[in-house]
């Protein structure tokens, strides 16, 4: 008998295969996420450093939130509640935020937590030059008022500080282990559980395991908690689809997969994508001054059928920059440029551009079919868009030499300052040609001494920007985040992934 | 023979500084705002000036290579920018993770290789023309590929193994092998269909050689003809072969470790290089030439044990 070349050859692939198998035997189909009482998280990183003020945002801040309690609790819905600080107000002219606190909370090394150990946690954030800094910039210093109270003294008043105390800067460390080099690998909080260091591996699985007595056991949905990094896509769909994890983020596209798989998605729009029209003063390209060559490139867009083809229609198109979630959201403005390629040539003609624009914008991997679909689409206008070399890691450090005149990008949409001081204020990393207007400056302000109104404020902001065309933003776009039908999950505002306290067992 | 060992590891010192300098001149001088990338794109310029002087980014390119190089002569590598964790640390936890998968698939390449490439040397007929086909479609399936096609039907569908590791300290050596299994299938496909072609050639081509007509004129059996004889000619070209294959699996290792998740050296190289965390650059950098400078050098040393002509060579 002679075997054809391909069927002998396909059994020495597998022949070669199955030398291993067979040591194998009966493997465990991974069952990692077993008892109810055990969460597994995939995640896309790990923590780099357990010191709560290097904690950051988003995905970067749901571990801390397993050890680290925050003195406000931030609900899925965006609302501020108590957890370690009772209740909390301002003075009158908004320069003084007044936090009662517990009184039974301890931290897991048995340390007290009380006005003081608040009071460390604050004095290190502000020098430990973590990545959130910012949050506390200001905060000129904290007075402690009695054993349960503290006193928030600031330069200036900041609508967003109760916000940020839900955040990085409201994680409570305890007083006796903050600034060790202990702290760095093994956290030391009041939260709802403690880190297993034994089981734990650097860049593979973080595990924790409930504390005993923690004070709020409305928070402490399980036994057992994971976190287990996959920063590899397919490696996370893998480990989603085969029940190693309960839950993790993915994209439109493996997405698909998952719910395949019977997965199901807890979508939240948390960035919105598209371009930064940023040299609005024409330092480097001239015709980016004229505001109708701006809402030209805006008219351009047929934003519906991007989305629809890129992104599997996974978001909602949208002319303004500011998010849903923020305040400074207004319906108006969500189709404010609708597609009229006829006007964009229009407006380009009033703009004395009828002869075309050129645009130049760096390559940005990851958004290479976007990118190259606007480029298409501005080009039946008359605009040219010239795609030069990649963004690099040091991207933040090109934009902010004024290196690119216009970048896409994918950006979060935070509350209405930390938006405005993201991409319009003067101190903005995405405004780096420091574009502004008095007008402009009047509306900031208004925002930034605004207290509860500065997200209502913050919509002539977004209208002013959405007017002068600063940005042609395309659509805000949908954090594909799924799990299985063990846990039930409650997106996260302004998150792409939610909380640590949004998961709970499926009955 | 000792002569031959200092002389070699002589030459690999001299590799090892000059890889060290290049790449650490090279990094440091493409990668810009290191402090920044750090702090991430909220971080003010003081913040970022203050990074700058805590890294000791604002001292001399030069001063700095020497006080790297001072510090890794004794031992210290340095420790992440990101993470604070000390360099030599990272490579400690996770070179077993990476070796015990680079060393069992190579042994099974070497043993399967060589048993396939002699037996189709020896027997030619089909059996050498499937090795060849096999080489070839080896050779064109990346070893990546092969890995997915591997997680998707014996993990995800037939559920036989973990799709991504399930390595940690509290799991037992069982753990280990339902982990590295799938992986290091998915390295060795192409070893092993590269390796048994290249054997296969050599034996051929000692099997020609003139000795071989007249041990057989002797009345020599070909079982010994081919085990004493053959096969210890042929091995030099076997082991530089398969040497190379080690070499290249560093390589193609990364990305395997990615797909299953496996805590080993590519996830680390991966991220240190894409945040431009240099010292741990450098760590990796320097571990993968010592890995090259000490595998050339155990080939070197088998092949003189092998076959006394290239000692006297």
């Amino acid at each position: 008998m002679k075997l054809g070349p391909k069927v002998a050859a396909a059994a020495l692939v597998l022949s070669a295969s199955f030398a291993l198998t067979g040591c194998g035997g009966a493997a465990n189909s991974g069952s990692a996420a077993g008892a109810a009482t055990a969460l597994t998280l995939g995640t896309v990183q790990d923590v780099r450093s357990w010191d709560p003020a290097q904690a950051h945002v988003g995905h970067v801040l749901q571990p801390y939130q397993a050890v680290y309690d925050t003195l406000i609790l931030r609900e899925p819905d965006g609302k501020l509640s108590p957890m370690l600080a009772t209740d909390w107000k301002y003075n009158a002219d908004n320069t003084k935020l007044t936090l009662d606190l517990r009184t039974d909370v301890t931290f897991s090394d048995g340390a007290k937590f009380d006005a003081e150990a608040a009071k460390a946690n604050v004095d290190h954030f502000k020098k430990a030059n973590g990545p959130q800094m910012a949050q506390l910039a200001s905060v000129k210093d904290v007075t402690v008022v009695d054993a349960d109270t503290i006193d928030f003294n600031l330069s200036t008043p900041d609508p967003a500080l109760e916000y940020f105390l839900s955040q990085a800067a409201g994680l409570m460390g305890s007083p006796k282990a903050l600034g060790s080099e202990g702290i760095k690998t093994e956290p030391v909080g009041s939260g709802p559980y403690v880190m297993d260091k034994a089981a734990s591996v650097k860049d593979s699985q973080t595990v924790f395991t409930a504390r005993k007595d923690y004070w709020n056991k409305d928070l402490q949905k399980y036994q057992k908690l994971t976190f287990k990094v996959l920063t590899d896509l397919t490696a996370r769909t893998n480990a989603l689809v085969s029940g190693q994890v309960d839950a993790t983020i993915l994209d439109p596209k493996n997405g698909r997969q998952a719910e395949g798989a019977k997965m199901k998605l807890a979508a939240n729009e948390v960035d919105w994508q598209g371009l930064l029209l940023l040299d609005r003063d024409g330092v480097k390209n001239p015709a980016l001054a004229n505001v109708k060559v701006r809402q030209a490139i805006n008219y351009a867009f047929d934003r519906k059928t991007i989305l629809d083809q890129v992104m599997l229609g996974q978001g909602t198109p949208t002319s303004q920059p500011f998010g849903k979630a923020s305040g400074a959201w207004s319906e108006e403005l969500e189709n404010y440029y609708s597609y009229d390629p006829a006007k964009a040539k229009q407006l380009l003609k009033e703009a004395s551009f009828e002869n075309g624009v050129t645009l130049e914008i760096p390559a940005v991997p990851g958004f290479e079919t976007q990118i190259s679909v606007i480029t298409q689409q501005l080009a039946d206008v008359g605009i040219t868009l010239k795609v030069g070399a990649a963004l690099t890691n040091t991207y933040t450090a090109d934009i902010a030499a004024q290196k690119f005149t216009t970048i896409y990008f994918s950006l979060f949409q935070g509350q209405p300052t930390v938006a405005t001081d993201q991409i319009v204020s003067t101190k903005a990393l995405y405004n780096p040609f420091k574009n502004t207007t008095p007008e402009l400056e009047a509306k900031i302000a208004a925002v930034r001494s605004g207290g509860a109104d500065a997200g209502k404020l913050a919509q002539e902001v977004n209208k002013y920007v959405v007017e002068q065309a600063w940005f042609a933003p395309l659509f805000r776009i949908n954090q594909m985040y799924y799990h299985n039908s063990k846990v039930n999950v409650t997106p996260q505002i302004q998150q792409a992934v939610p909380s640590v306290y949004n998961y709970s067992p499926a009955k | 023979m000792i002569r031959f060992i200092a002389k070699r590891l002589g030459s690999g010192l001299v590799v090892l500084f000059v890889v060290s300098a290049l790449t650490f001149f090279l990094l440091y001088i493409s990668s810009g705002s290191i402090a920044r990338n750090i702090l991430g794109d909220q971080a003010t310029a003081e913040q970022v000036a203050m990074k700058e002087h805590e890294l000791g980014l604002d001292q001399p390119l030069v001063l700095r290579y020497f006080a790297w190089l001072a510090d890794a002569l004794s031992g210290n590598l340095g420790a992440s920018w990101f993470t604070s964790e000390p360099v030599a640390n990272s490579l400690a936890t996770r070179i077993p993770v990476t070796m015990t998968m680079v060393f069992a698939a190579m042994i099974l390449i070497a043993f399967c290789a060589a048993l396939i490439g002699v037996i189709a040397a020896v027997r030619r007929g089909w059996v050498d023309r499937v090795v060849q086909v096999g080489a070839i479609i080896g050779d064109s399936i990346p070893g990546f590929v092969i890995g997915v096609i591997l997680v998707t039907v014996l993990a995800i569908q037939l559920g036989l193994f973990p799709a991504t590791s399930t390595i940690s300290p509290e799991s037992g050596p069982d753990a280990w092998l339902y982990s590295m299994s799938l992986p290091v299938i998915a390295l060795l496909v192409n070893g092993v269909t590269g390796g048994a072609q290249q054997i296969r050639s050599a034996v051929i081509k000692q099997l020609e050689r003139d000795y071989v007509r007249t041990l057989r004129s002797r009345g020599i059996g070909e079982r010994e003809i081919l085990f004493k004889h053959v096969l210890r000619s042929a091995a030099p070209a076997g082991l530089t072969v398969l040497s190379l294959q080690l070499i290249g699996m560093l390589g193609g290792v990364v990305i395997i470790e990615q797909i299953f998740a496996l805590p080993g050296m590519g996830p680390l190289a991966v991220a240190a290089t894409g945040q431009s965390d240099l010292p741990v650059v450098m760590g990796v950098v320097m571990y993968t030439v010592v890995v090259v400078i000490v595998v050339n050098l155990l080939v070197d040393i088998i092949n003189g044990w092998l076959n006394p002509k290239v000692r006297v060579s």
